[in-house]
């Protein structure tokens, strides 16, 4: 059996709630801000929740032609990927694998209240509605003709982006793969997780024993991944590496999580195993950590039953700027790549009251420096997807 | 870097508009037999559009599922055909064989018709009428969700979306799935499920010449099995354009396989068909054509591979050693697959 690659990560670009770009994403993560803010792209007065974290207008350069009406999404995703061939403008990626969970939505429900207020009107602009539409428009901008996997696994979507580049390299079956994941806000999906009672008036509080949902966000990230040799011959800058990936599924409830824990520990212990490591080995957890009543308990107690009581310090990012669903992954092994460069543990907002139901070591309220060499990242999804990440520090 | 993926087809299933089941729907489609279309409107308005729905009776026997009991089409379709194959390759589903099977689901455009009812009632009755029980089945792996659940397999699920090439994109990712995932098989879903917003949109881009079609496909890779699939991972085009050098590449890198004797054909519009024609012409003079969509219509999800099991088909019947599907997608990639007879299955597959 060849041995199995190093994966380095030698750029990436991002455009989250906390800012446009890593050097404002650090600079928030490192104020521990709050991101969150009152919806103002439609209509919120009949919903339970009102506000959601936000990429504002004023971030996304268009820098096209008007006419193409590019989607929201498609600029977010532009954004981060030119973020990233600034990072290494050497990086030919042959294959990129993209998540997200609901394209261009916001298109879809123009197009659709075209027809049902004006039937005899045609939308024209709905091809940039479909998902594969923002991948193309980020392939277009920067010139790449590469082929693309375009990953729908609801939450987890972003992970599991990350994790199939890894393992297609770490494999030897490519050399250099771009990943990552992108979703913008939508009403259909804002209402969704409303109807579901998912998420939350208040503020986002994961792993809280008075935790009442989830908020939901929007952004893209993107990672430049490499086989390690490769990137070290051509000078590339060497960020970081993905070491691990675990990946499992559980068939218990579309919409529902085994009671258990299973699916997340599953996850969690196969990543470690991929990476060779031990759970006392790792200095940090960024869970998926949405502050719902099923996902935090299972989460929590898979995270309890692995590492330990009081064991390694979990924080969720999301507590800072809402789960950007599809994008949720990327964004999150991006934060982790910070905390690996920049030495620190992002904080879990809002956190006042540590649930019975198990003890973890949070990282309460304040981002705090601290050595870090090894981060574990996890993301859960709708339909049982379970992902976890292992990513490193680069020596 | 391995350009082309290689692996076995093990077993095979399909869910048309001209029914289920291996040889049924390959004898009405090679009698020449039409399915059925049927009328989809907008309401209130003049205009409608048909689609080709597939068969109810194809579906019946999962009605009474609890899993399914408020699910969409597509996600009886793609049950449906996701069992066929498993019982095509004989095989039972036991505890161990359930972790060492990896689920890809291909879809274009997903759970439609809940997507479409769930927004329909937050704009006609607002935010607060929204229903909790569609707004599930909106998200794109629901029906992956489903289809691991119902045949009982736990290990890796991946849903991929994209235009009518994702079918043979998900083929190709299976194939890097066995490549680096601990697991014997990954069991490929493409399906599709029709809406009248769908055949509206698909009439606004100028794709409706070809009916929007209802239907799945199931292709179950293995390590071994009757057929040799080798998978192009694709190229993207930006312009209309761009498609026939696009096609063109594709075609010249899978005619590296050697001759094939039949050609699955996937253009379904005129853009493409100039382009496929001239393709196939240079790179595989003499292949006899195929096309499926000329009689099960344009389901993207499952189009490509409709196109793979019908090439596993023709060349198994016809003992010809190889058939070509080019997929051309109508936004975003060209791909492509060849089928092969495994040279260990010559004999006990083809008919005498």
């Amino acid at each position: 059996m060849p041995t199995p690659c190093r994966v380095a990560i030698t750029a990436a670009g991002i455009l989250s709630p906390l800012g446009p770009g890593l050097s404002a994403t650090r600079e928030a993560l490192l104020a521990a801000r709050d991101a969150v803010s009152p919806v103002e792209r439609f209509d919120v007065s009949l919903t339970r929740a009102k506000t959601a974290g936000q990429i504002p207008d004023a971030w996304l350069s268009p820098e096209t032609d008007p006419r193409a009406r590019l989607h929201r999404a498609s600029l977010m995703l532009m954004a981060a990927t030119r973020e990233l061939w600034a990072g290494d403008p050497g990086f030919e990626p042959e294959l990129w694998v993209i998540g997200t969970t609901s394209g261009g939505m916001s298109f879809g429900e123009a197009f659709y209240r075209a027809l049902h207020h004006r039937p005899a009107r045609r939308a024209r602009w709905l091809a940039n509605y479909l998902p594969q539409k923002p991948v193309l428009d980020a392939q277009a901008a920067c010139g790449s003709v590469a082929p693309s996997q375009i990953i729908a696994n609801a939450c987890a979507s972003g992970t599991n982006a990350a994790g199939h580049a890894f393992s297609l390299i770490r494999a030897g079956k490519q050399r250099r793969v771009l990943c990552g994941g992108y979703d913008a806000l939508s009403e259909l999906v804002f209402v969704g997780f409303d109807a579901l009672q998912a998420s939350t008036p208040d503020k986002i509080r994961p792993f809280d024993r008075d935790r009442t949902g989830l908020v939901l966000g929007e952004g893209a990230a993107v990672m430049a991944l490499e086989e390690l040799d490769s990137a070290q011959k051509r000078g590339a800058p060497i960020l970081g590496e993905i070491t691990g990936y675990g990946l499992s599924t559980d068939n218990h409830h579309l919409t529902q999580p085994h009671p258990s824990g299973i699916g997340p520990l599953r996850a969690m212990e196969r990543a470690l195993a991929s990476a060779g490591r031990a759970p006392r080995e790792m200095d940090y957890i960024n869970a998926h950590g949405t502050a719902t009543a099923f996902n935090d308990a299972t989460e929590g107690t898979a995270i309890a039953q692995l590492f330990g009581p009081g064991g390694v310090p979990v924080s969720s990012t999301k507590s800072m700027m809402g789960h950007t669903l599809g994008a949720a992954g990327a964004i999150e092994a991006v934060v982790c790549l910070l905390a690996l460069q920049h030495q620190f543990l992002p904080a879990n907002l809002h956190y006042s009251q540590a649930d019975p139901a198990w003890d973890l070591n949070i990282v309460a309220n304040h981002t705090r420096p601290a050595r870090v060499e090894r981060i574990l990242s996890n993301s859960f999804g709708f339909g049982g997807t379970n992902a976890s990440l292992v990513m490193e520090k680069a020596h | 870097m391995d350009a082309l993926g290689s692996s076995h087809i093990a077993g095979m299933g399909w869910v048309t508009p001209l029914g289920s089941g291996l040889e049924p729907v390959w004898e009405r489609w090679m009698r020449g037999d039409h399915a059925e279309s049927k009328p989809v409107a907008l309401p209130g308005a003049a205009r409608s559009h048909a689609f080709l729905p597939v068969p109810a009776q194809c579906v019946d026997f999962l009605g009474r599922t609890p899993r399914l009991r408020r699910s969409s089409a597509i996600s009886f379709y793609a049950v449906a055909a996701g069992l066929a194959a498993l019982e095509n390759a004989g095989l039972k589903v036991t505890p161990e064989l359930a972790a060492r099977t990896a689920v890809v689901f291909a879809t274009s455009d997903g759970g439609v018709q809940y997507t479409r009812r769930f927004y329909d009632q937050i704009v006609r009755q607002g935010a607060t009428a929204a229903s909790p029980l569609l707004f599930p089945e909106t998200v794109y792996n629901a029906p992956a969700s489903h289809l691991s659940s119902q045949l009982g397999l736990d290990g890796a699920s991946y849903t991929l979306v994209g235009d009518a090439s994702v079918g043979v994109a998900a083929l190709h990712f299976a194939g890097q799935l066995l490549d680096t995932l601990d697991i014997d098989y990954c069991l490929v879903v493409g399906a599709e499920e029709c809406d009248w917003i769908i055949c509206e949109a698909y009439q606004d881009w100028r794709l409706a010449r070809t009916p929007f079609a209802e239907g799945a496909a199931a292709v179950l890779l293995g390590r071994s099995g009757p057929w040799r699939l080798r998978t192009h991972p694709g190229i993207p085009f930006f312009r209309r354009r761009e498609v026939p050098a696009a096609l063109e590449r594709v075609c010249a890198d899978l005619a590296a396989s050697g001759p094939a004797q039949w050609a699955v054909c996937s253009a379904s519009q005129p853009f493409m068909e100039a382009a496929e024609r001239t393709a196939l012409r240079r790179h595989y003079p003499g292949a006899a054509e195929l096309h499926p969509k000329r009689t099960f219509g344009e389901a993207p999800g499952a189009s490509a591979l409709i196109q793979v099991v019908a090439a596993a088909l023709a060349v198994q019947k016809s003992g010809a050693a190889r058939a070509l599907t080019p997929v051309v997608g109508f936004n975003q990639q060209i791909g492509g697959a060849v089928v092969e007879l495994a040279l260990e299955a010559i004999g006990p597959v083809v008919p005498s």
